[in-house]
């Protein structure tokens, strides 16, 4: 006759022992690093190939998108600006060697938002409210030369080529998780993006210094528009890494160094603006928006 | 940014109070389990003396939620594979307690023994995207008294 | 250690019962393991990422169910039975019980 009992079976054999903390630090670490991994590879690779496409097909898919472009003004004073600007744009690409096939189109805006953008198949568009803050001709240049270095280095369609691989991976991870969980990813995924851009920007800001330089010989009033940024800027800067552009003073003081590298004679003559450009220039003081973009 | 800090907070109650709970759950599993030793479970047949004895089926089962905490570490090992810890303990818990309330219902009996224990688990409530609510295990068996 | 799904163990003399042990693991497999499965469901056949997922967690079950065993002085288990479920989607849970016994 066999014997029949229950021995106390010691505790913690059916369960892990790793502290729950330990185990969601290492794995929220682990994630993280992936996904930034991840997307970083997948943009620049979409970027670089991006930038392969021909120029003529950044056009055409421009032509299709375009729609938003400002039309041709109809007040003759604002076509007179607008084949000013156009005129200004083909000096300045000319310095800075485009490439033939790569021409611009400049739009007028005579809305009053402090801002000037560059967009897909060379459009830049300019606001008139961004004409009224600055000074002199020279100023004007920079910004726009700012523009058009986004051009000729194809930022437009490499940022598109970014996005649309950024939404393809993060709408692939959509299918993970609970709504919680895919915040924290797509949040985690968009960080890479932030810190292309400022690369970026500092491109352009260097390209359009030289195209200054070769222009006007000097790169006068070239800081300007961020002078002006900054001190209508009386609330604190948001947290420098988290925004696209380089912080202003910092910009303000490469263009200072820059300045002091190259300018041959002290005596920078800067050329006025011609005008007709200005619509009213004591009236405006709108809250400058972002600067460029 | 208030959904981060409601998701933040989330993960911070369902941590402090989930460990909490499973703590006082165990513990209060390891109390009942010594009272009620002397009920033997066995997961075979052939019982011993079937002559004398009579046989009455006995069934516990318990339903047990996972707190935010564990949902959030379970999604993410989801992500990169491996043991999910946290789920460990949830069914451990689950298994025990509902062996001990079979054997309270055998108890309840007068039996002395449970016979050909069997035990399920099912999740029995799905949330959001097929994330486990909760765990349902159920134990049952033959619970075997003298025969009056 | 002896493991049968059987009441005994056979050419062997059952000395003493000592009760349920039991062994559970929850395992899952990485995303693109679950992905690579998505995939398959669109054109049949095995998912040997999930065969072999299965496979390691009845076997780690199995192990944490002798482990036990073994701790209670038992040196078979007999009547052994696996049950298994999803708690999670792309989580499988694997559970192995049995009744340790002393063989002579």
């Amino acid at each position: 006759m066999a014997e029949y009992e229950n021995p106390q079976i010691p505790e913690g054999i059916n369960v892990s022992t790793t502290h729950p903390l330990k185990d969601f630090a290492l794995l929220v670490g682990g994630i993280s690093a992936l996904i930034l991994v991840a997307v970083l590879a997948l943009s620049l690779l979409a970027g670089q190939l991006a930038r392969h496409v021909p120029f003529e097909q950044e056009r055409a898919l421009a032509g299709s998108l375009g729609r938003w472009l400002p039309e041709t003004p109809a007040q003759p004073v604002h076509r007179e600006r607008q084949q000013y600007l156009q005129q200004l744009a083909d000096r300045l690409g000319a310095a800075m060697d485009l490439p033939p096939e790569m021409t611009l189109t400049v739009h007028y805006s005579a809305s009053n938002t402090v801002n000037a953008l560059a967009t897909l198949g060379g459009h830049i568009v300019v606001f008139q409210g961004l004409i009224d803050t600055l000074p002199s001709e020279n100023a004007l240049a920079m910004v726009m030369a700012h523009e058009i270095a986004h051009i000729r280095h194809r930022h437009p369609i490499v940022a598109m080529g970014r996005g649309f691989a950024v939404i393809f991976a993060l709408s692939s991870l959509a299918g993970i998780g609970d709504g919680a969980m895919q915040q924290w990813l797509t949040g985690v995924g968009m960080l890479p993006i932030l810190s292309f851009s400022r690369s970026q920007e500092e491109q352009a800001d260097a390209d359009a210094l030289q195209a200054m330089l070769r222009t006007y010989g000097h790169v006068g009033d070239a800081a300007a528009f961020f002078e002006h940024i900054a001190r209508q800027q009386t609330s604190g800067e948001p947290l420098a890494i988290f925004s696209t552009h380089p912080g202003h003073e910092e910009r303000i003081e490469r263009i200072r160094q820059f300045a002091q590298s190259h300018d041959k004679q002290e005596a920078t003559a800067t050329t006025p603006l011609p005008g007709f450009m200005k619509e009213n220039a004591e009236k405006t003081k709108g809250t400058p928006k972002d600067s460029l973009s | 940014m208030y959904d981060l800090i409601l998701f933040l907070v989330l993960l911070l109650l369902g941590y402090v109070f989930g460990q909490r709970a499973e703590k006082r759950h165990f513990k209060s599993i390891i109390e009942r389990e010594q009272t009620l030793r002397d009920i033997l479970v066995f997961s075979e047949r052939r019982i011993p003396d079937e002559d004398q004895l009579e046989g009455i089926l006995v069934s516990g089962n318990v339903v047990i939620s996972v707190d935010f905490f564990k949902r959030f570490v379970a999604g993410l090992r989801n992500l990169v594979g491996g043991r999910v810890s946290s789920y460990e303990s949830l069914l451990e818990r689950a298994r025990r307690e509902a062996i001990l309330r079979m054997k309270d219902a055998a108890r309840r009996k007068g039996a002395t023994a449970v016979w050909n224990l069997r035990l399920e688990t099912a999740s029995i409530y799905k949330g959001a995207q097929n994330a486990v609510g909760a765990v349902e295990v159920v134990a049952y068996g033959t619970a075997v008294r003298q025969r009056r | 250690m002896i493991v049968t799904n059987i009441e005994t163990v056979p050419g062997k003399q059952i000395v003493k019962h000592l009760g349920l042990v039991s062994g559970n693991t929850v395992r899952s497999k990485h995303a693109g393991r679950d992905i690579m499965a998505g995939l398959k469901n669109i054109f049949g056949g095995e998912l040997k990422g999930y065969t072999e997922l299965l496979t390691e967690s009845r076997e780690e079950a199995t192990e944490r169910m002798i482990e036990q065993a073994r701790a209670i002085g038992a040196n078979a288990v007999v009547n052994v039975r696996f049950s298994t479920s999803s708690v999670a989607a792309g989580a499988a849970e694997l559970f192995a019980y049995g009744t340790a016994v002393v063989v002579e």
